[in-house]
């Protein structure tokens, strides 16, 4: 039997593991599959509880509204990214730090 | 100033009298070495002996004069300042100023040619200044100024030739000698002062002075409700008895004396016999009425003593002026017992008979000594001048200092026609009478003054035919003839003089009883003793015949030259180093002062000291702590402050990476804290 709690305890390992690479990575693209992760972790969380909205899907619609935004962010952060690589040759977040002034 | 407008012709003269000398010391004080300071101090002398004859024939035995003005205040306590003319004033007036005018006049020439000649006018005409204003002060205050005036002046004219060692270690003996004595002084001062709140010598200690009125009944001495143990009354006269002892040389201040020899010749015979010295007997006189029988006893065993010993010191002695010295000390003995007997006229009967025949046996030893100078520097000698074994057969040399000398020496020795005699009989016969009523232990006071008296006519004797009689030992030391001559006139008139003052005619018109002598009969005899007749015929023959017959042997010893002692004896050592008492005191007391002074030295270096540099090296040790205290707290709160924000500083600026992920993982972090708070809140 696959309860709810199954469900978003798979959510919570996927969050974290996206965070972690959001955090710990060297590399922009790796960074950016860790937050394709949280996003499809809070996705799976959406798709989860929708099972208790039966009457307007509120749930699997949010799920949709949030690949969407996803997908777009990636598009744009893709985009970031490879523009960074033209000016810096490097896509290491720990080095890229001219930002903070 | 009322005082000017009812002021009388005595007391104007006086103060003149008083101001010449004044006037001489301040000229040649400000005049510089221009002045003519032997005219000038001179002069003054003629003033106050004119002044003080007149001012003398007009109060002697008259009114007691009394003026005063107010001298300062202190508090309510009015000090008055003034003087008092009496018989002793006036007396003492005459005897300063006319033993001092020949002093003076014999100086112009005794001093002449000394460089420092200038000096000596000056000091001397301030000595003739502070005695002549001792002897009128109307208060003790007053008396007491003057009194350390007069020795400090002793202590500039001891000290004359400064560059003689000897006479700066004398001048300090004596200076402070006569500073212990005055310390007894200001005591007597103090004591009589609390009893009854004036220092006014007429008030104290007149007819009807406070010292008659005070009540002493053997317990406590009252006054007017002032009421202290009768001991007071005792110490207070023991203490003004101090101050007479050091200033007239009495055992055992009287060491300063001999040594004041040092000085020159004209200042021994003014300062040394004839005036500073008499000052303390005179003082006792002054106040006469204070002492009690306990004081006067003792007044009159130290004199006795003092008497004594003195002349047995002068039998040895060869420094022709230490011999006088001794004299001096031996006849203020006999004033001292005068007074202590309670013949305060007597006292100073000899004591002006003999400031004039002492002050002629210096004068005459000072021109011996001129002219034993004067050969010195001609033949270029070496030899002592004032050494009695250096001269002998000087009478014809000198035939008229021999015979003015020989005059003073037979007033000494009390032979009769002479005034010496004359006070010398009075105190002798005043004494046995005074022994007379009293247990027989006292009879041992007239005896030592008769054993003292044929000392006496012994060492002046012997001093006369040792220097006058003989051969003249220098020429037959050196073998070659040496020639002196006559003192000058100008030194010999004034001792012609003073001559005639020795001789019996001043005093007296029958030259064999005392009885008749006018100065005696201006004081009141205070204690009315018995006469005694059988005293009044035995004692004169006695010590005249015991004299004559000390002075033929003498004659046998020292002029005919059959000397039978080898100087060798103990008795001879004894009295030749002057009973040692200088060796004593010495031990005794310089020792003994040095020793504690030792001592409280250590005690000074060590704990005194001790205590300072303890502390000295206690401050660092605070200041360190104080140091540590200020650098670690209150510089540490300060660096801490400055820490603190450097540590904040440096967490926000390494907060602000511009790494991402930190930016990422500490938002995160914030996140989690937030939720945990909300949780724990919720």
């Amino acid at each position: 039997m696959i309860t709810l709690t199954h469900f978003l305890i798979v959510s919570a390992l996927l969050f974290v593991i996206g965070l972690y690479a959001v955090l710990a990575k060297r590399n922009a693209v790796l960074v950016l599959v860790g937050i394709e992760l949280m996003i499809n972790a809070a996705v799976l969380n959406l798709v989860s509880f929708g099972r208790y909205d039966k009457a307007l899907y509120g749930g699997q619609t949010f799920a949709l509204f949030a690949i969407v935004l996803a997908a777009a962010s990636v598009a744009v952060a893709l985009a970031i990214i490879l523009n960074v690589y033209r000016y810096y040759k490097n896509i290491n977040p720990h080095d890229i730090r001219d930002l903070k002034d | 100033m009322s005082l000017l407008n009812h002021i009388s012709l005595n007391v104007f003269l006086s103060l003149m009298v008083l101001i010449a000398p004044l006037c001489a010391f301040m000229a040649t004080v400000f005049g510089g070495r221009k002045i003519s300071g032997g005219l000038l101090a001179v002069t003054a002398m003629c003033i106050s002996v004119i002044g003080s004859i007149v001012v003398f024939v007009n109060v002697w035995n008259g009114e007691q004069i009394h003026e005063q003005i107010t001298w300062f205040t202190v508090g309510a306590n009015e000090f008055k300042a003034g003087i008092i003319l009496n018989n002793l004033s006036v007396l003492m007036m005459v005897l300063i100023s006319v033993v001092g005018l020949p002093v003076h006049i014999y100086s112009v020439f005794y001093m002449k040619g000394d460089p420092g000649i200038h000096r000596y006018w000056m000091y001397l005409s301030l000595f003739c200044f502070a005695m002549l204003a001792l002897v009128m002060a109307d208060s003790l205050l007053l008396m007491y100024v003057c009194w350390e005036l007069v020795g400090f002046a002793s202590y500039l004219l001891i000290g004359f030739w400064f560059t003689k060692e000897a006479a700066i270690r004398a001048n300090k003996k004596a200076f402070l000698i006569n500073r212990i004595g005055d310390l007894g002084f200001l005591i007597g001062i103090c004591i009589l002062y609390s009893q009854f709140q004036t220092l006014d010598v007429e008030l104290l200690f007149g007819e009807q002075g406070f010292i008659n009125q005070a009540v002493n009944d053997g317990v406590r001495w009252q006054f007017r409700g002032a009421s202290v143990p009768a001991v007071w009354l005792t110490l207070a006269g023991t203490a003004f008895f101090m101050g007479a002892m050091a200033k007239s040389a009495q055992f055992p201040f009287h060491i300063w004396l001999p040594d004041a020899m040092e000085g020159p010749t004209s200042v021994s015979s003014l300062i040394h016999a004839a005036t500073m010295v008499a000052a303390g007997v005179f003082m006792l006189v002054r106040i006469s009425p204070l002492f009690d029988a306990t004081v006067l006893l003792m007044i009159g065993s130290i004199g006795a003593f003092t008497a004594f010993m003195a002349a047995t010191i002068a039998l040895t002695q060869y420094d022709i002026k230490k011999i006088l010295a001794f004299s001096t000390i031996s006849q203020l003995g006999f004033m001292m017992v005068a007074i202590g007997i309670g013949q305060y006229g007597v006292a100073m009967f000899h004591l002006v008979t003999h400031a004039f025949f002492k002050c002629l046996l210096f004068l005459a030893a000072g021109a011996i000594i001129h002219e034993m100078h004067h050969v010195r520097d001609q033949n270029q000698l070496d030899f002592d001048p004032q050494d009695i074994r250096n001269m002998g057969g000087l009478r014809k040399y000198m035939p008229k200092t021999f015979r003015l000398t020989l005059i003073a020496a037979l007033a000494l020795a009390g032979l009769p026609l002479t005034a010496g005699y004359l006070s010398k009989d009075a105190i002798l016969i005043y004494a046995f009478e005074w022994a007379e009523w009293r247990s027989n232990i006292w009879m041992i006071v007239p005896v030592s003054l008769l054993l003292t008296s044929a000392l006496t006519a012994f060492y002046i004797a012997r001093l006369v035919f040792k220097v006058f009689y003989g051969k003249f030992r220098l020429a037959l030391n050196y073998q070659k003839t040496i020639a002196l001559y006559e003192a000058p006139v100008g030194m010999r008139y004034p001792m012609t003089f003073l001559a005639l003052c020795a001789l019996f005619p001043l005093f007296s018109y029958n030259p064999l009883v005392f009885e008749n002598v006018w100065l005696l009969n201006g004081f009141d005899k205070t204690e009315a003793l018995q006469r005694v007749n059988i005293y009044h015929t035995v004692v004169p023959a006695a010590v005249n015949s015991i004299s004559i017959i000390v002075i033929f042997v003498a004659w046998r010893w020292y002029a005919r030259l059959k000397y039978p002692l080898k100087g060798t004896g103990v008795f001879f050592k004894f009295s030749l180093n002057q009973w040692y008492l200088d060796a004593v005191y010495h031990k005794l007391i310089i020792k003994v002062v040095k020793w504690f002074s030792r001592i409280l030295y250590a005690f000074d270096r060590t704990f005194v000291d001790g205590l300072v540099d303890k502390l000295g090296r206690a401050i660092p040790l605070l200041a360190n702590m104080v140091e540590w205290v200020d650098r670690k707290l209150v510089d540490g709160v300060v660096n801490g402050a400055g820490t603190l924000s450097n540590i904040l500083g440096d967490t926000f600026r390494n907060a602000k990476s511009g790494r991402v992920q930190q930016y990422l993982f500490s938002m995160f972090l914030f996140f989690l804290i937030i939720l945990f708070l909300g949780i724990s809140f919720f």
